[in-house]
């Protein structure tokens, strides 16, 4: 589902991500892990394909990062969901508008939107706030909203970067909680982490990168 | 598709309602500049009436009283044609008159009234070789006073007094058009760079969501649709109506085309997807 082979990407001669090589299965859940500075973002950005590696290849969901060209990328994208630790939500649309955003990419009809959309917000328990503003919630409910964007396409990928990052431990178990739940029902999960509490509690791989370089996988 | 569709339209909409300062700027420029375009359009559309209206600096025509005989009229024709600054004329009776006032009117002036009111008038061209004022004076006043002439119409130095104007008028009506031209260009690029630059991380957000390229553009697009209809059409009423004016005031017949609207609204939209279209391949990737 996802492989890097020798992937390296240079932002300078000192940072970036080194000859990597790596392979993450269907239907895994695995944690990405290192300090700040060693390539997480990095990494899940080229397996979004934000970033085309300088050297080796990334091959996602049968995408090549070698033969797919720049304007085909959005293909890869619609199956690919992105959690961001800033949460990257529109403040002036509504809960509601934010989640319906991937499915009016996608195209699909306003019934089906209705459904999914509500299906997301039960299942990141949003219902209540479905008519409010981003700026009238607090971080970790805009984090749920930012999860129920990226689920609601029914994806085959979720890329989560840092999504418990600037939250407290509660909200922090409630959102490893919901990603759980989406990988049972069959996506993969790559979350990017330093919450080094959160993955000892688990027993789901852990891939460690540090200074660019792959240390565990 | 549809329900895509109408999504698209309604952020175009949105768009547009949220960029109020900038749509004002972009619609403002797009007016001025198919204020110019359509005038160049009409007068261009008019080259016939324009050139008929200078040339007949070197025309008049004369009009006969009521019930003149033709031997009477004849004599002023031979007198005319004996002379020097004369080049053509031409005799215009009851029944010419009368079709030359349908022509122009539309309405048959005999059926109107049952009688023919029009009176013989003679059309008289003048050499333009031997062009003089003075000489041209002398001879009309001279024709004003035969008793079988009712009037005698010449707008010669009217039209010598604006021609000038009017010929270095047009040359910088030009200048100023392909100006006006470049600046909207320019001015509906910049409009969009900066809607993209406030739309940052909307169209970041759409990108990471899968957005085609052209489900980001679409908005765009339909948002300067709606400046250079909104401005184009504005563009349009004035033209029309200052032609109109223009038509009154000089006594003019300068047709104005019964689709220009569709032409500086077609032009104008063209123009605006061009501009728009050119300005997102080079910021939307940035």
């Amino acid at each position: 589902m996802v492989e890097l082979e020798n992937t390296s990407f240079n932002y300078n001669q000192d940072s970036g991500i080194f000859d990597i090589n790596l392979n993450i299965d269907d239907g895994e859940f695995c944690f990405l892990v290192g300090p700040t500075g060693s390539g997480k973002s990095s990494l899940l950005k080229l397996i979004y394909f934000d970033l085309i590696p300088d050297d080796g290849v990334v091959k996602v969901l049968g995408f090549s990062s070698k033969k797919t060209k720049k304007k085909n990328i959005h293909k890869l994208r619609k199956k690919i969901g992105v959690i961001f630790q800033d949460y990257k939500l529109l403040k002036q649309r509504t809960v509601y508008e934010n989640i319906a955003l991937p499915l009016h990419i996608n195209g699909l009809g306003r019934r089906k939107i209705n459904t999914f959309v509500d299906e997301a917000l039960e299942l990141t328990d949003l219902v209540e706030y479905k008519n409010k503003f981003p700026t009238q919630l607090s971080g970790g409910e805009q984090q749920r909203v930012c999860i129920a964007r990226a689920i609601v396409k029914n994806p085959d990928i979720i890329l989560a970067d840092e999504p418990t990052g600037n939250l407290d431990p509660a909200a922090a178990h409630k959102i490893l909680k919901i990603l759980e739940q989406i990988n049972k029902e069959g996506s993969t999960v790559i979350m990017a982490t330093h919450n080094y509490k959160l993955i000892t509690e688990k027993d789901y791989r852990v891939i460690e990168l540090s200074e660019g370089a792959l240390v565990s996988k | 598709m549809i329900d895509q569709l109408a999504f698209l339209i309604s952020e175009g909409f949105k768009n547009f309602f949220r960029n109020k300062i900038v749509s004002f700027l972009c619609i403002l420029t797009i007016f001025i500049n198919f204020s110019f375009l359509g005038s160049l359009f009409v007068v261009g559309y008019n080259t016939n009436s324009i050139v008929d209206f200078f040339r007949s600096k070197y025309s008049f025509e004369v009009f006969f009283v009521d019930n003149v005989k033709e031997s009477s009229y004849q004599k002023v024709i031979d007198d005319l044609n004996s002379k020097k600054i004369i080049s053509s004329l031409s005799l215009i009776d009851k029944n010419e008159s009368a079709k030359i006032f349908k022509e122009e009117f539309g309405e048959d002036v005999v059926e109107m009234l049952g009688y023919n009111p029009l009176p013989i008038s003679l059309k008289v061209y003048l050499d333009e070789n031997d062009f003089d004022f003075n000489n041209v004076d002398i001879l009309i006043e001279s024709l004003q006073s035969i008793d079988i002439v009712d009037e005698v119409e010449y707008r010669g130095k009217y039209i010598d007094s604006v021609e000038d104007r009017i010929n270095l008028a047009i040359f910088f009506y030009i200048i100023f058009v392909i100006t006006i031209i470049f600046l909207s260009f320019q001015i509906i690029s910049n409009t969009v760079r900066l809607s993209l630059s406030s739309r940052k991380d909307f169209i970041q957000i759409l990108k990471y969501n899968g957005a085609s390229t052209i489900f980001i553009k679409i908005p765009f697009f339909i948002e300067t649709l709606i400046n250079s209809i909104i401005g184009s059409t504005a563009a349009f009423f004035l033209v029309k109506y200052l032609f109109i004016l223009i038509n009154s005031y000089f006594d003019l017949s300068i047709q104005i085309d019964s689709y220009l609207w569709i032409w500086i609204i077609g032009f104008s939209s063209i123009i605006g997807l061009y501009s728009s279209n050119s300005s997102m391949k080079r910021n939307l990737y940035e």
